[in-house]
């Protein structure tokens, strides 16, 4: 699954499918300084990948927030009762 | 049951005390905070059919053993550390073996899909443009909460979980290795993965305003 992304840290240049794998790596500043140097000049020269960080960075902020307001409401005082019974069940 | 009506549990030491002294009230409040994380561990770890009793189990455990707990992490990673951990003993007493590949499953059509590129890796086919880039705008859209939503529903369990641990419940590398026991390496893949997924979703809710 990551040899793909080994490779990338022998390249001079990278290229837009490079940026792709790294996207997530380089919004969340998990890229060492020289790898961030090489994406940042890719990012210079290529406006999609420009674009597809930016749309990373708006998915990113949007999709928990987005995903907290569906939560299902959860009946907790029914779920503590039956933790209790199966609690109570494994001591008898 | 300890009185506790007016506890302010946004502290998380006067939680960790109502939960000690036994506070019915107390222990109802994580069940709110994690019940729904807690399945989506137990899905990714031990599958559909033994999800809901490995949470049950993992919360007798955390009942049983809440007085004990010494804090050496947060409450939060120690709660999805009993649930990956049942996940995982559940697993091995029915002599499943899941491998990361059949949980995290192949995407056909997404960003990384080498169709897209050309054989130096240069792009072929633009990135979408949106009609709208305004996070606050986007917030606003139903339609795309319920795209997201029901995406995020049939995402593959690992990505699934991977994804909610690091980017919902801010949880570290670390402790979601430990959790789910897969390498920070292969973690980091499975979030970018259902970002970028998830970035499909709006990339079409931009284009067709449905899913």
């Amino acid at each position: 699954m990551l040899t793909k992304n080994k490779s990338i840290f022998k390249k001079h240049i990278l290229s837009c499918k490079d940026v792709a794998h790294l996207a997530s790596e380089y919004i969340d500043k998990n890229t060492s300084r020289k790898l961030n140097w090489k994406i940042r000049l890719h990012l210079l020269a290529c406006g999609c990948c420009r674009r597809l960080i930016r749309h990373l960075k708006i998915t990113q902020l949007i999709v928990p927030q987005l995903i907290k307001k569906n939560e299902p409401e959860i009946d907790a005082e029914l779920i503590l009762r039956q933790i209790k019974n199966r609690k109570n069940n494994s001591q008898e | 049951m300890a009185n506790a009506n007016h506890t302010d549990f946004s502290d998380e030491q006067k939680l960790i005390a109502a939960l000690r002294a036994g506070d019915d009230r107390a222990f109802c409040e994580i069940i709110k905070r994690f019940q729904h994380t807690m399945l989506i561990i137990a899905r990714a770890i031990a599958g559909d059919t033994f999800a809901d009793d490995v949470v049950q189990d993992a919360w007798v455990a955390i009942y049983k053993n809440i007085a004990a707990f010494e804090q050496r992490s947060s409450l939060k990673t120690w709660i999805m550390t009993i649930v990956g951990n049942e996940a995982k003993a559940r697993l091995r007493r029915e002599s499943r073996k899941i491998s990361l590949d059949e949980l995290d499953g192949e995407q056909p059509g997404s960003y990384l899909d080498n169709a897209n590129f050309a054989a130096d890796g240069h792009r072929f086919a633009p990135i979408p443009s949106w009609r709208s880039e305004s996070p606050e705008e986007l917030l606003e859209a139903q339609q795309l909460q319920r795209c997201i939503n029901k995406t995020l529903n049939i995402l593959p369990p690992a990505q699934k979980a991977a994804f909610m641990l690091r980017d919902i419940e801010q949880q570290s590398f670390e402790d979601i290795c430990e959790i789910l026991q897969v390498s920070s390496a292969n973690i980091r893949v499975l979030v970018h993965r259902a970002r970028l997924t998830l970035l499909q979703v709006i990339d079409r809710f931009q284009e067709t305003g449905a899913c």
